[in-house]
């Protein structure tokens, strides 16, 4: 369960956030959609706590992302944007790492690292040094080492930003399955058509604030418009920077 | 908290054990002090024995006036080459070190007790022909005695009268301080070894890690902040001190197993407990340079920027290491107190076989070490700062 309240944040002169307030529940893929700039990756660095933010709260069942860091970092899964991997380490040593991190080991962790190189289709490259992988094969080393701990909340930034069409459909199965398992998931995006077909929830931002809530069918509702993209270029005021 | 700590430290190594950059900066900075430190033996013993053993080619003109003369240069390991068309001009390419002129009159002067001139025709602007000339004058200046010594026994007067002072040089050095003159330059090729050995693993996992991407990922972990800096911080220290235990155990195999009076005529020796002594003396260097580096690459942009200050460090240590190998100072508390400046003191009287103060030791220990502490307090602090996903 993700909670967030009025959040403000400024990079010198640049407001990037202007009091953003979203929740996300358990059990629902919550989609954060906005052109490039609108403010989407700040507020998941504030959720993920690598970022202060200047005024208002970001919670994690509960937990203040700002006061207690490592209590939100325990419960939280994240596929930030730019997600680099040890190019001298194998896919299994960049997982294994991140497992122990969180406290894992012994069997029961080279028991999950193996769960997840088979649930990614790893095998056949889960025991070389990650130089020179596609970015497929890196995403999926990197989701793989961040629900290594198996976290209640996901947080994705751009989950399927370069990926092929192959890689695109694994990623959206992997998000469907962690819904049924009844985790929070929380992802951004800047394509209209990725959120359209995987989103319980959508939430609108541009500019550095809300500019709508609800269900596919709540935003349809609201705009007046049959077509899902229709709705969400209304609602922001024009299609630029979207996909 | 030492857990994470360990796991961020073992990762580490590993990654930069694979990493063939990391480790040959490790072994080069390890071996390049004992191997020029070797080169500069070889060459300083080369050019002292054959300047001195070579029979001095003098090219003579007029030697047909001066066969006494002549005959004692000879006789002095001199040999005399026949002079040459343009002596000024040969002399000032660089043909001839020294030549020397022989007047006419030579031979009837010196009958009648005139002066009789010679010329040594000399480049004083040539550093290399300095140990010629000096030999040329040398002997030229006793045969003047022993022909002024001669005139005064036949005219019944002791040749000692021309001696109201006689001047005495007794050299107190050591053969150990002698050697130590030319062990002066140690003390930096320690400090060398100390602040290159880990400086690409200090750099790979700090700027290298946010120039790759993966310092964000790797922020979001349970992990506090402290460990990972502490992680990191150990792993560089690891590299250096194998780099520093690497120096030594190569300078004591070039001290002890390399015939090395054959080279400088001295014996250099330096035994296995001094260099014990030097290894613990330098030990808080290692932590000192390991913490300014994880540091500046905390704060540097990218890699090559951290990489860039980093080269610079190890001159700063060297500049007081210069000075002292010119000046030979008295060590006291304050200049032991400085970082590297202390233990090049202290490692140079450790070489010299001087006695070394407890207190000056611990002193040098603690100081080193405090400030070690306080940068790693610095990088923490660094680490804390959002702007860490960003540089500076």
């Amino acid at each position: 369960m993700i909670q967030v309240f009025d959040l403000h944040k400024s990079f010198g002169k640049v407001r990037a956030l202007k009091g953003v307030s979203f929740a996300a529940q358990n059990g629902l893929i919550t989609g954060l959609l906005g052109p490039n700039g609108a403010g989407k990756t700040t507020s998941l660095r504030i959720l993920y706590t690598v970022l202060r933010p200047d005024q208002g709260r970001a919670l994690v069942d509960g937990f203040d992302a700002t006061t207690q860091p490592l209590e939100v970092q325990k419960r939280i899964g994240v596929l930030p944007d730019a997600s680099g991997l040890y190019s001298r380490l194998t896919a299994r040593e960049n997982i294994r790492y991140y497992g122990r991190l969180h406290g894992l080991h012994g069997e029961a962790l080279e028991r999950k690292i193996e769960q997840l190189i088979k649930l990614f289709d790893m095998q056949e490259f889960a025991d070389r040094r990650t130089e020179g992988f596609s970015t497929g094969q890196r995403v999926k080393v990197a989701i793989s080492r961040a629900l290594v701990h198996d976290p209640p909340n996901v947080l994705l930034d751009e989950p399927t930003h370069g990926l092929d069409v192959m890689s695109t459909r694994a990623m959206r199965q992997v998000i469907r399955r962690m819904r049924e398992e009844g985790k929070c998931v929380l992802f951004s995006s800047h394509i209209m058509q990725e959120v359209s077909a995987l989103c319980d929830r959508i939430i609108v931002i541009a500019r550095g604030e809300i500019v709508a809530e609800g269900t596919p069918d709540e935003l349809r509702a609201r705009t007046g418009h049959e077509n899902l993209e229709d709705a969400f270029v209304e609602i922001i005021g024009s299609g630029e920077g979207l996909e | 908290m030492f857990d994470q700590m360990w796991i961020v430290f073992q990762k580490e190594v590993l990654d930069n054990l694979r990493d063939r950059r990391a480790l040959a900066t490790t072994l080069l900075s390890t071996l390049m002090g004992p191997a020029i430190m070797l080169l500069l033996l070889m060459v300083i013993g080369r050019t002292v024995e054959q300047q001195i053993e070579k029979p001095l080619e003098l090219p003579v003109v007029g030697a047909e006036y001066a066969p006494n003369l002549i005959q004692f240069l000879k006789q002095n390991n001199v040999e005399i080459l026949p002079p040459p068309d343009d002596p000024e001009e040969q002399v000032r390419v660089g043909d001839f070190e020294v030549v020397l002129v022989i007047s006419r009159n030579f031979g009837e002067n010196l009958q009648s007790g005139i002066p009789a001139t010679v010329q040594l025709i000399v480049d004083d602007s040539r550093q290399s022909s300095a140990l010629d000339v000096k030999r040329a004058e040398r002997l030229l200046q006793r045969y003047n005695d022993q022909i002024a010594a001669l005139r005064l026994i036949t005219r019944g007067v002791s040749p000692s009268i021309l001696l109201p002072v006689l001047v005495e040089t007794i050299d107190v050095a050591t053969p150990q301080s002698q050697a130590a003159q030319l062990l002066g330059i140690m003390p930096y090729f320690i400090i060398f070894a100390v602040f290159l050995g880990g400086m690409q693993l200090a750099v790979d996992t700090t700027s290298g890690e946010r120039e790759r991407n993966s310092l964000e990922p790797l922020l979001i972990n349970p992990v506090p902040r402290r460990d990972l800096v502490l992680g990191k911080l150990a792993a560089t220290v690891l590299f250096t001190t194998v780099s520093l235990l690497g120096t030594l155990i190569a300078f004591a195999l070039l001290f002890n197993l390399v015939p090395l009076e054959d080279f400088v005529g001295t014996r250099v020796s330096l035994g296995v407990a001094a260099l014990v002594r030097i290894f613990f003396i330098s030990l808080p260097m290692v932590g000192l340079a390991s913490a300014i580096q994880i540091v500046f690459a905390a704060f540097s942009r990218n890699t090559k920027e951290a990489q860039a200050y980093l080269s610079f460090l190890p001159l700063i240590p060297a500049l007081p290491g210069m000075f002292l190998a010119f000046v030979p100072v008295k060590p006291t508390l304050w200049m032991i107190l400085i970082p590297t400046f202390g233990q090049q003191l202290l490692i140079n009287q450790i070489m010299r076989a001087e006695p070394v103060l407890p207190l000056n030791v611990w002193a040098s220990v603690l100081m080193t070490l405090l400030i070690a502490v306080l940068l790693t307090i610095l990088a923490i602090r660094l680490y804390h700062r959002e702007q860490i996903l960003f540089g500076r």
